[in-house]
């Protein structure tokens, strides 16, 4: 299964070093977390800057976390941010798959325009749009509310471009074998096409889902109001809610990121299947 | 072979069409017009020519953003070795590889803002970063990380590179096992080293997944803003020394709400991204027609 494996198991050695950087790459990529983790058990004896440097809490106390809590609802945060990126994923997947399809697997008139117009559209970065669809969410009235931040996310070019890629690759015969047993076009997208494209739906809906989670800026010009907030945004005021308070912000910061990486670890295997996947299209 | 017309694929495609209408080309349409007015969101804009782009051409703050963006395109080319080199590394089959592997995955979920505030701490003047150097004896004073002009865009670039090769490395594990392990014995046959053995076939390999992480960080590197807005305290760094261009963008439209302003900003944000673009989407289509 692994190509270009070593053969590090008959050397002790060479296994031992390579236990050492890896080890050593993981202190770098984790140490800034476990910091965080450590300086929001710190109570208020335990020295945050010194040299050198206190790694352990003496007292490691929760009254940083009972802090943010009560000045901040960061269970609100959680939830608004579910809501956003989940309402985003499903409605993104859906749309884009339905127009892929026909990109890839009909022929109309305009199909050539209509895919390059898409195309064009990848290019444009978001920002660009800002101003005016901070307009329209006062024209929509969505302003201040999570269909502000869900309705600009549904269409992504990229996404009907990896599903179009995808699509593609769905034998003809199939299809025409189910027109040929009387199936219409939305049944045999729904019935044949789609489920054989499974693995790039799963790409798709990771990449929105992260996308959409980790949003910080569209949300954060859409979202004034406390509770309305998601997660990013929340962070974010938190930061300058507590502005020196150095442990209640780390409070905050591994309350909100430690069920990401609940979440992340229990979905490793799909994370890792759906990315890897994303170039194969 | 003759058809009737159907609907039926427009039928498909009008969901996705009508939103892109709304949320991307009708902003397109009317940030081109807003560039040329003069315009403070509130007030209805006053059409005022190229006033705007004139103002850009100069405004040292603006050709201060543009350099820091094209700078900050340097952590492409080195998120793709850091990756590909991650990739080697966690490629084999070691007990507990994959909990390393998703160790090296935690920076990418955990979201810009979290790790943009855990980097601040480190980084602080008082920061651990200080203290381990102090304790060492590399340093006798503190440095100011965050608020020298030198260092704060070169940290931001650090902080998304460090993010990044846990994410793109995943991708190119991929990419090493679809590449046949005969390849690698005929080139340690051939007499290859390690070195060589992953130059000659790895790298050509992986071209797909070189393209496609060139074309996916690339974009995000030209929109940089989370990072900045962080690290810098919505700031953008003393004289402007860490501003990109959509920190800019921001800043004018939302901040100083010179929205028309903004809005020339924007333009060239679109020009600079089109430029790249047509030489990214090149490179993605070469990249997928050769798996």
């Amino acid at each position: 299964m692994t190509a270009g494996l070593n053969r590090t198991r008959r050397r002790p050695l060479k296994t031992a070093l390579w236990y050492v950087v890896l080890v050593l790459i993981s202190v770098i990529t984790v140490f800034p977390f476990l910091w965080i983790l450590l300086t929001s058990l710190k109570g208020p004896t335990d020295l945050l800057f010194s040299t050198p440097p206190q790694f352990l809490p003496n007292a490691p106390t929760l009254d940083n976390f009972a802090r943010v809590l009560a000045a901040l609802p960061i269970p609100k945060f959680f939830l608004n941010s579910i809501v956003a990126a989940t309402a985003t994923t499903v409605l993104n997947v859906l749309i884009a798959s339905l127009a892929a399809y026909p990109l890839a697997k009909m022929r109309f008139r305009f199909r050539e325009p209509i895919f390059y117009l898409l195309l064009a559209t990848l290019i444009v970065p978001l920002q660009l749009t800002f101003i005016p669809s901070y307009l329209l969410s006062r024209f929509f009235g969505y302003y201040d509310s999570l269909p502000a931040i869900i309705w600009p996310g549904l269409a992504s070019a990229f996404n009907i471009f990896l599903m179009r890629q995808a699509f593609k690759g769905v034998p003809n015969e199939l299809i025409d074998a189910a027109r040929v047993d009387g199936a219409r076009d939305w049944r045999i997208w729904w019935q044949i096409a789609l489920p054989l494209v499974r693995p790039t739906v799963a790409t798709v809906a990771i990449f929105t889902f992260v996308t959409s989670w980790n949003d910080f800026l569209w949300p954060s010009l859409m979202l004034p109001t406390i509770a309305n907030k998601t997660l990013p945004v929340g962070l974010a005021a938190l930061q300058s809610y507590f502005s020196s308070d150095f442990r209640s912000i780390a409070a905050g910061v591994t309350m909100t990121v430690i069920p990401i990486l609940i979440f992340f670890i229990a979905l490793q295997r799909h994370f890792v299947r759906g990315l890897a996947g994303a170039v194969k299209g | 072979m003759t058809r009737r017309f159907s609907a039926t694929p427009y039928l498909f495609l009008a969901p996705a069409l009508v939103l892109i209408a709304v949320f991307v080309l009708y902003p397109i349409g009317a940030v081109v017009y807003y560039s040329f007015t003069s315009w403070d969101i509130v007030r209805p804009p006053v059409f005022v020519g190229l006033d705007n782009y004139q103002q850009l051409l100069g405004d040292e703050t603006f050709w201060k953003a543009l350099s820091h963006s094209i700078i900050y395109l340097l952590v492409t080319p080195t998120i793709i070795a850091m990756s590909i080199v991650l990739a080697i590394i966690v490629n084999r089959k070691l007990r507990g590889i994959h909990i390393f592997r998703a160790l090296y995955f935690v920076p990418a979920v955990s979201g810009s803002i979290a790790i943009g505030i855990a980097w601040r701490f480190l980084f602080d003047r008082n920061g651990i970063i200080n203290s381990i150097l102090i304790t060492l004896g590399v340093i006798h004073d503190p440095i100011q990380w965050l608020s020298d002009p030198g260092l704060v865009l070169p940290i931001a670039m650090l902080l998304t590179i460090w993010a990044g090769v846990g994410y793109y490395s995943v991708i190119f594990v991929a990419g090493l096992q679809n590449i046949p392990e005969e390849l690698y014995d005929a080139a340690v046959i051939d007499g290859c080293s390690d070195f060589q053995k992953h130059w000659h076939v790895s790298l050509p390999g992986l071209r797909p997944q070189i393209a496609f992480v060139a074309v996916i960080s690339s974009l995000a590197a030209l929109k940089v803003f989370d990072e900045i807005y962080v690290l810098t305290n919505r700031t953008g760094g003393i004289l402007d020394s860490a501003t990109t261009i959509v920190f800019y963008l921001w800043k004018q439209a939302f901040v100083n709400e010179h929205a028309g302003y903004a809005a020339a900003i924007a333009m060239v944000l679109l020009v600079l991204t089109l430029l790249f673009s047509i030489v990214n989407v090149r490179l993605l289509e070469r990249g997928q027609e050769r798996v």
